[in-house]
């Protein structure tokens, strides 16, 4: 039976407080998943009060405060602090989104900040993409043609044909949308899952690729492909605005096509 | 420890090369459904309330006894393909999975048949 | 082994789920009680196939409060699935992906599986045949 429950070992348990410094007027909550790996204990959601008029406007900078002035332990995921390398994608107010372009002031109360859903956990919000990583890398995501590169110059295509690639490119694999996905966390070993998909049909429609129904037989799977209920989790969460949905069902619309 | 490469663990067995036949006639039993569904909803308010007789004529009339198994054939095939989803997603024991499926398809005919052996019995037993 | 205590994050307990895809569930679930319900029309023609008595005993069975009210249940699961399930066909041509359209088709299902179900009650009365 797929385990709606949570493990026994992954039960969250209530952490430490760590108060705000005195004097401080505008303290907001946020309350962060950790676990260590060393200490055997189950995770647990410890509560920081930080005084945002001393904080930048992010999540993320609220997370890099607390690590810098009040618990340097805390563990997370991160680069490009502006929304383009997708590193520190984590569940936000129940939400998936980047922590760099999430504002504070989006969220009523208190900030509660959770990894990536039914994912394991290497430490605190950092979670385990290996499979998700390794998944991508099955759908073999670059260009393959029988005929031979042009000596001379690049392969050429239409403003048309590259105006299909739009809200496809875009991806920056920060899987977000992936662990939105209720399909995934039942069935992530076999099911693909939005941005894998999202990236085989960014290969799939591009028009100097000529292994468009190797591609399709590879997806034609009840799990790999046919997982997806058009949920629409997947939507709704992406922090670039894309569609995983839309392409996952052009796919679809595909394979019916080509018979 | 698994030793095998996270990109084995995800190729698994290979494509199934097969899925877009269910797809297809879920959404093909769905259209048949639409009007089916919505007349026989209507016709069984309009016809239910009355008197053994009245409503053995109803349901034995040609037309009504037609759509009516069609309706059956259409809904029962729905249901399976729907339910065989259901327990694709739910069910994580292969073997449980399986037994379950193969139940629910052998369910489906049977009641299928039952309830068009049923209206059959009426449009021809006067 | 380092990896093997890993725990599994929160998924359920913690998502706070859209309506779009609160809808998508209840599609599901509408699904499996129509075939619940679907058992209960076969077994309403068993009987009109059986016999006066086994037919009067149905009426009455299904025309009881409790008979009734599963029938009301059942009648707006079926106008659910049904609606929503247009909803579903005209994403699987490629129509209606846009998160504001998702959300504006998604009411329009609800008020519509609401009225049909209305309908087929008031016409139910008003006919005699409930």
């Amino acid at each position: 039976m797929a385990e709606f429950k949570l493990p026994k070992n992954s039960r969250v348990g209530q952490g430490k407080t760590w108060s705000a410094p005195d004097g401080a007027s505008n303290v907001r909550e946020f309350k962060v998943y950790r676990w260590h790996p060393d200490e055997g204990q189950n995770p647990r959601i410890d509560t920081f009060e930080l005084d945002m008029d001393d904080c930048g406007p992010m999540v993320l900078d609220a997370l890099i405060k607390i690590k810098n002035e009040v618990d340097p332990s805390l563990t997370f995921r991160r680069s490009c602090r502006e929304g383009i390398c997708g590193s520190c994608a984590m569940n936000i107010d129940g939400q998936n989104t980047l922590a760099c372009t999430k504002a504070c002031d989006e969220v009523d109360g208190a900030v509660r900040v959770y990894p990536l859903p039914h994912m394991p956990v290497v430490k605190d919000l950092v979670p385990d993409l290996t499979h998700f990583y390794a998944q991508y890398a099955s759908i073999r995501p670059w260009i393959r043609t029988e005929t031979a590169t042009p000596p001379d110059r690049e392969r050429l295509q239409s403003k048309e044909d590259r105006a299909k690639l739009d809200g496809l490119y875009e991806c920056i694999l920060c899987a977000c949308c992936t662990t939105s996905c209720p399909s995934y966390w039942w069935n992530g070993d076999r099911y693909l899952g939005p941005a894998v998909l999202l990236q085989a049909y960014r290969w799939i429609v591009d028009s100097r690729d000529e292994t468009t129904g190797e591609r399709l037989d590879d997806l034609e799977d009840p799990f790999k492909l046919y997982r997806c209920h058009t949920i629409m989790n997947c939507a709704q969460t992406c922090p670039k605005g894309l569609n995983p949905a839309k392409a996952i069902a052009e796919i679809k619309k595909l394979m019916i096509e080509r018979r | 420890m698994n030793l095998r490469t996270p990109v084995k663990d995800a190729r698994g067995l290979g494509s199934a090369k097969d899925g877009v036949h269910h797809w297809w006639v879920q959404r093909l039993s769905a259209v048949a459904l639409v009007p089916l569904v919505l007349w026989f909803a209507f016709s069984l308010a309009i016809n239910a309330g009355g008197d053994y007789e009245a409503a053995r004529a109803w349901i034995g009339s040609p037309f009504t006894a037609g759509a009516a198994i069609l309706l059956i054939a259409a809904a029962f095939y729905h249901a399976q393909l729907g339910l065989q989803v259901v327990l694709e997603d739910y069910v994580d024991n292969k073997a449980l999975e399986i037994v379950s499926l193969v139940v629910v398809k052998f369910l489906a005919a049977v009641l299928a048949l039952t309830g068009i052996l049923a209206v059959l019995s009426i449009a021809f037993g006067g | 082994m380092p990896s093997d205590n890993r725990p599994l994050s929160p998924h359920l307990q913690i998502y706070r789920l859209p309506f779009i895809v609160v809808l998508s569930i209840t599609h599901r679930m509408a699904g499996v009680a129509n075939t619940i319900g679907a058992l209960l029309v076969i077994y309403w023609l068993v009987s009109l196939a059986s016999g006066p008595d086994a037919f009067e005993r149905a009426q009455a069975v299904l025309g009881s409060w409790l008979g009734l009210i599963i029938l009301f249940l059942f009648s707006l699961g079926l106008f659910y699935h049904l609606c929503n399930g247009i909803r579903h066909l005209f994403w699987d041509v490629g129509k209606g992906f846009e998160l504001d359209a998702a959300k504006r088709s998604g009411q329009a299902v609800i008020a519509c599986a609401v009225g049909l179900t209305a309908l087929v009650w008031i016409v139910a009365f008003a006919t005699g045949g409930a």
